[in-house]
């Protein structure tokens, strides 16, 4: 069953010397439970194209309907609650909450999603992501891995059923990093769609499947080229 | 420039124009806050220059008007009810040893009058002076009568029936330049014009009662029409003398003094100075006091501003923390790196200074248009004030940019690593946010987001609080002091109205034996009640020891006031009448021998209580004439009324004047179901009476007075509302901007706007209420001040009380809690148009 449908969507920008178009005539469709790595190098549009699914953002062109929200007619209501309630972000720069403590801040993910659980999901989220002994930590007294971690503990404990994620290891360790992409992989197996964006081939070798983009258009789309691989047999 | 062999230069930094340059694009880029900023800073500035240029401009036209008017140098006055023949003073005077001394002189005859202005909507029924002046005009000009509207006296005046009212009577009734009145014993006399002479600048009734030019008509008219209507052909009770250049003022006073008292020993004339004279003192003395309250006001706009700046250079500085650290690890010096940060600053001091320019010309105005009309002079200048608006502009760029060193010193010695790091400050522990954490908070993570974000930046937090705590302090302390005014006045009024709200007071034209027909004509008149007599002479008190033999409080007007002696007026009545005693708050009424009843000031003042003895120099009737003589009276109680001046004596007691039996004025209580109009009317109409004054219009005729000086402080007060709310928008708009990507996560992850908005609006709401509470705090504690120490050094005839009242902190509430917790709607805009993906983008 497919949850993201993108039909000839495009994003173009005006600027001072032209239009610029980020993303032009992407034809895309992911099913539930799919793990999808967006690939190609800085400025082909991989952000932009999550950006769009994620409704940060809306397409100037085509079609972008995700879990049966059509994103270029929704309203403003109906972008609030798509957010709160399909997609959750893993953001490249953490954007954590610095008031906030490492479980309050996963705390406010689930909040968010309106679960009544929140507290009981945001300590078995984080114990998930290895860090039930930093709780009570501030950002400011993690390292970056352990910032991270925070910030997928947040989109996951949302409990919603697409997790975005734009970069998620650009900052981290191999070890760290392993450990990530093997979490949200985890996140594909019990059911849910997720779209990690990055510029880092070898991690699209984990991948289901590998959407190319060179330019904002889509080159190729398809299994990992020379077949999957087993997130601990990574290298990079 | 130094370079060395490579070619490189010594500087290890970019050029001076680089930086500038980069600072003016900062200053484009936060143009909101910029804007913000200077118009505080100008409003600060703004208000000081403005305020200090009213206090040069008056100075500067009063000193014109006394100029054009060809003021006296000085002034004989004989006691109060004492005329001597005109040639006679004249001989008198030009009888000393140096006649050459005076180069010119003029004689006057002062008559109280009671004078009926009414027009078809409203009563004006006051206490007057006609002031009859020599026509025609002496040959050498003084004490000029300057013309308002209609026309001046004319030599063919001399004689008729004509007047010339005072421009600041007519003006505070809104009268025209021409009309008829009446003058007691319903005589109508035609006004031809408004106009002011030197002596009158500032009209109060004899003694010092007076409260403005509201409740006191000066009227002037020809030495003859004055003494037909006093019956003195001839008469005259005083003089005006200008000396000749190079004359020592004291010299002649003294010489002048001395002959006076052996050519006319029996008129007890007083020689002043003219800047002994009451009315000039205060004139200028106020300038003074005003200036005080004001340069406090604009200092604490002033700071307010400072607070202002330093919050949003803090910010700036925090902002470019990385960049910073990018410098440094580039080896940049220190010193270029906080170059552009204070250029900054500066540039936000220049464009609020220049801004402050055009603020404090329209303050300066407003200011010039209030003054002018409480304090109608003939002559009124507005020449700009250089220094005024320089000292201003000093003090502005100082300040804000002194305010900003700080934040700037304190980035630049972080180490580079901790500048460049990105995501959370690793010097940051959360701040005071771990406490809250400790606490159980209800609701969810987004509830306690607010609180949180308020003390994670403690530092921060505690500046804008401060920020908008200074502009509620200065607020509340402005309204407490206007409070304190009016609750003093409250108390006086109950003090002085007691349970006869009707009451009225009738003052004779001189002094009359009990039972005489001029008495018994007014306990007669149809409509009076009970009537209790009464005789109000001056006195000066004074504590054991200290020398008041100089004193003359009937003609000196207060000038050696001091808290060891100051003038008073000495109601000698029945202290057990029916009709009204003062409230004896301490000690007794009845005391079988003399004793003082003074207020609790004069007591506090002269460091004495019930039972204690002071000094009262009063007068003493001798043969026709009184001479003046030192008594030490005990104080047998002390009364409530704030207002120093009002002293008693039992008129079982007056014996020690020799004027027992000896009556000035009548305190009447209207029979039941009397029209105290009309009675006042009927009593205006008898012979003999000078003024007849309900209690109830000289507590009016003090509020409006008062009214009308606080008139000035509502220009001080629109410029702290305006600061307040801006400081508060300022704030709010900074925290935008550094909120910006969490508000964006928060879109992200679905919160409406309205919830984003609500969350700033909670936390501004926080801390405008830490501000509010620290704000009032400071504000009684500057009422306090204000009113315990500077209004009590600047007014000591009255003692207020501090209080402020309820809505007071009503309105410090909605400007420091109310209006900061909305400022957030003013980004509402920003919000609801945020570009979420290229805000999550940026990183730090």
């Amino acid at each position: 069953m497919s949850v993201i449908e993108l039909e000839g969507a495009g994003r173009s920008y005006e600027t001072g010397g032209g239009t610029v178009h980020a993303l032009a005539d992407v034809d895309l469709v992911v099913d539930r439970g799919e793990f999808v790595v967006v690939l190609g190098p800085s400025g082909c549009g991989k952000t932009t194209l999550l950006n769009l699914v994620g409704a940060l953002d809306v397409p100037t062109s085509g079609r972008a309907v995700v879990a049966g929200h059509d994103l270029a007619r929704a309203g403003r209501n109906e972008l609030f609650k798509y957010r709160r309630e399909t997609v959750s972000f893993v953001f490249q720069s953490f954007n954590l909450f610095p008031g906030l403590t490492a479980l309050e801040n996963v705390r406010f993910g689930a909040d968010v999603a309106g679960r009544p659980d929140a507290l009981d999901v945001a300590r078995d989220v984080l114990n998930r992501v290895g860090l039930g002994e930093r709780v009570d930590h501030f950002p400011a007294m993690m390292s970056g891995g352990e910032q991270q971690r925070v910030a997928i503990a947040r989109a996951l404990a949302t409990g919603n059923p697409v997790v975005l994620a734009d970069e998620p290891t650009g900052e981290l360790d191999y070890r760290t990093g392993v450990a990530i992409l093997a979490l949200l992989m985890e996140q594909a197996t019990a059911g849910r769609t997720v779209l990690v964006v990055t510029h880092n081939r070898e991690i699209s070798q984990a991948a289901d499947r590998v959407v190319e983009l060179r330019g904002g258009r889509v080159v190729s789309d398809g299994p990992p080229a020379g077949g999957r691989r087993d997130v601990a047999d990574l290298q990079w | 420039m130094v370079s060395d062999e490579d070619g490189r230069t010594g500087r290890h930094a970019p050029p001076p124009g680089f930086w500038v340059r980069w600072s003016l694009r900062d200053l484009r880029g936060r143009w909101v806050q910029v804007v913000t900023i200077a118009v505080v800073v100008a409003l600060g500035t703004g208000t000081f220059a403005g305020l200090s240029s009213s206090a040069a401009w008056r100075r500067v036209s009063y000193d014109a008007s006394y100029r054009v008017t060809n003021v006296h140098d000085l002034l004989v006055s004989l006691a109060q009810n004492t005329t001597v023949d005109a040639d006679a003073l004249r001989a008198a005077i030009t009888a000393t040893d140096h006649p050459e001394w005076f180069e010119a002189l003029t004689t006057s005859l002062g008559v109280s009058v009671q004078v009926d202005a009414s027009t078809g909507t409203e009563t004006i029924l006051v206490p007057g002076r006609l002031v009859g002046v020599e026509m025609p005009s002496p040959a050498r000009p003084i004490d000029t009568l300057s013309t308002a509207g209609g026309r001046s006296l004319r030599t063919d005046d001399a004689g008729a029936d004509v007047v010339v009212m005072d421009a600041s009577f007519a003006r505070a009734h809104d009268l025209a330049d021409t009309g008829t009145l009446r003058l007691g014993g319903d005589e109508e006399v035609p006004w031809v014009g408004t106009g002011q002479a030197p002596r009158y600048f500032l009209p109060s009734a004899e003694g010092g009662s007076g409260f403005g030019a509201r409740g006191f008509a000066v009227l002037y008219t020809s030495l003859e029409r004055a003494q037909a209507e006093a019956g003195t052909p001839g008469q005259v009770n005083e003089a005006a003398i200008r000396l000749a250049p190079g004359v020592d003022p004291d010299a002649a006073r003294t010489e002048l003094r001395r002959t006076l008292e052996t050519k006319l020993p029996e008129a007890a004339a007083e020689v002043r100075r003219l800047s002994e004279e009451r009315g000039y003192r205060v004139l200028y003395d106020d300038i003074e006091s005003d200036q005080k309250f004001f340069t406090v006001f604009a200092l604490l706009i002033l700071i307010g501003a400072a607070f202002a700046a330093f919050n949003l250079t803090g910010r700036i500085v925090e902002a470019q923390r990385r960049e910073i650290g990018v410098g440094m690890s580039l080896g940049v010096p220190r010193r270029w790196l906080s170059l552009r940060p204070l250029l900054l600053a500066f540039e936000v001091a220049l464009i609020g200074v220049v801004a402050g320019l055009i603020v404090g010309w329209l303050v300066g105005a407003a200011m010039g248009s209030v003054t002018e009309s409480y304090f109608p002079m003939p002559v009124w200048l507005r020449p700009f004030q250089l220094q005024a608006f320089l000292r201003a502009t000093a003090l502005g760029v100082a300040l804000v940019v002194l305010a900003s060193v700080w934040p700037v010193v304190r980035a630049v010695r972080v180490p580079p690593i901790q500048a460049i790091r990105t995501g959370p400050r690793t010097t940051s522990r959360g701040g005071l946010a771990p406490i809250v954490q400790r606490l159980p908070l209800p609701g969810s993570t987004i509830t306690s987001l607010p609180l949180r974000d308020v003390l994670r930046r403690p530092r921060r937090t505690m500046l804008t609080v401060l920020g908008i705590a200074a502009t509620v302090g200065t607020l509340v302390g402005l309204f407490g002091m206007i409070d304190s005014i009016y609750q003093t006045i409250d108390n006086g009024e109950t003090e002085l109205v007691g349970h006869v709200p009707d009451r009225m007071t009738v003052s004779l034209q001189t002094f009359a034996p009990t039972g005489s027909p001029t008495l018994t004509a007014i306990e007669n008149t149809p409509g009076v009640g009970r009537a209790s007599e009464g005789l109000r002479i001056g006195g000066t008190v004074a504590r054991p020891g200290v020398d008041i033999s100089d004193s003359n409080p009937l003609t000196n007007g207060g000038s050696a006031d001091s808290n060891d002696r100051f003038d008073v007026l000495l109601d000698i009545v029945d202290l057990r009448n029916s009709v009204w005693t003062p409230t004896p708050s301490e000690g007794s009424l009845d005391s079988a021998s003399p004793a003082l009843v003074l207020s609790r000031k004069a007591a506090e003042d002269l460091g004495v209580g019930v039972g204690d003895t002071v000094q009262l120099r009063h007068p003493q009737r001798d043969g026709l004439g009184y001479r003046w003589v030192t008594s030490e009276l005990p104080v047998g109680a002390i009364h409530p009324n704030p207002y120093r001046f009002f002293a008693y004596l039992d008129a079982r007691h007056a014996g020690l004047m020799n004027l027992t039996g000896i009556v000035n004025e009548v305190d009447i209580e209207p029979a039941p179901g009397t029209d105290p109009t009309a009675l006042r009317r009927a009593l205006f109409r008898l012979d003999g009476v000078g003024s007849v004054t309900p209690v109830s219009d000289e507590i009016a005729a003090i509020r409006v007075t008062m009214d009308e000086l606080l008139g000035i402080l509502q220009i001080v007060v629109w410029a702290v509302l305006l600061l307040a709310v801006l400081i508060a928008f300022n704030s709010s708009s900074i925290s935008a901007d550094e909120r910006a990507r969490e508000h964006a996560t928060m879109f992200a992850f679905g919160l409406p706007t309205r919830t984003v908005l609500r969350l700033a609006m909670t936390e501004s709401a926080i801390i405008g209420i830490l501000a509010t509470v620290i704000g009032s705090l400071v504000g009684v504690g500057l009422t306090w001040w204000l009113v315990q120490r500077l209004f009590a050094e600047t007014v000591p005839d009255l003692q207020l009380v501090t209080a402020i009242a309820p809505s007071t902190f009503v309105t410090a509430g909605l400007i420091g809690i109310v209006a900061v917790a909305a400022a957030p709607v003013l980004i509402l805009r920003h919000l609801r148009h945020m570009d979420i993906s290229a805000t999550l983008r940026v990183v730090e």
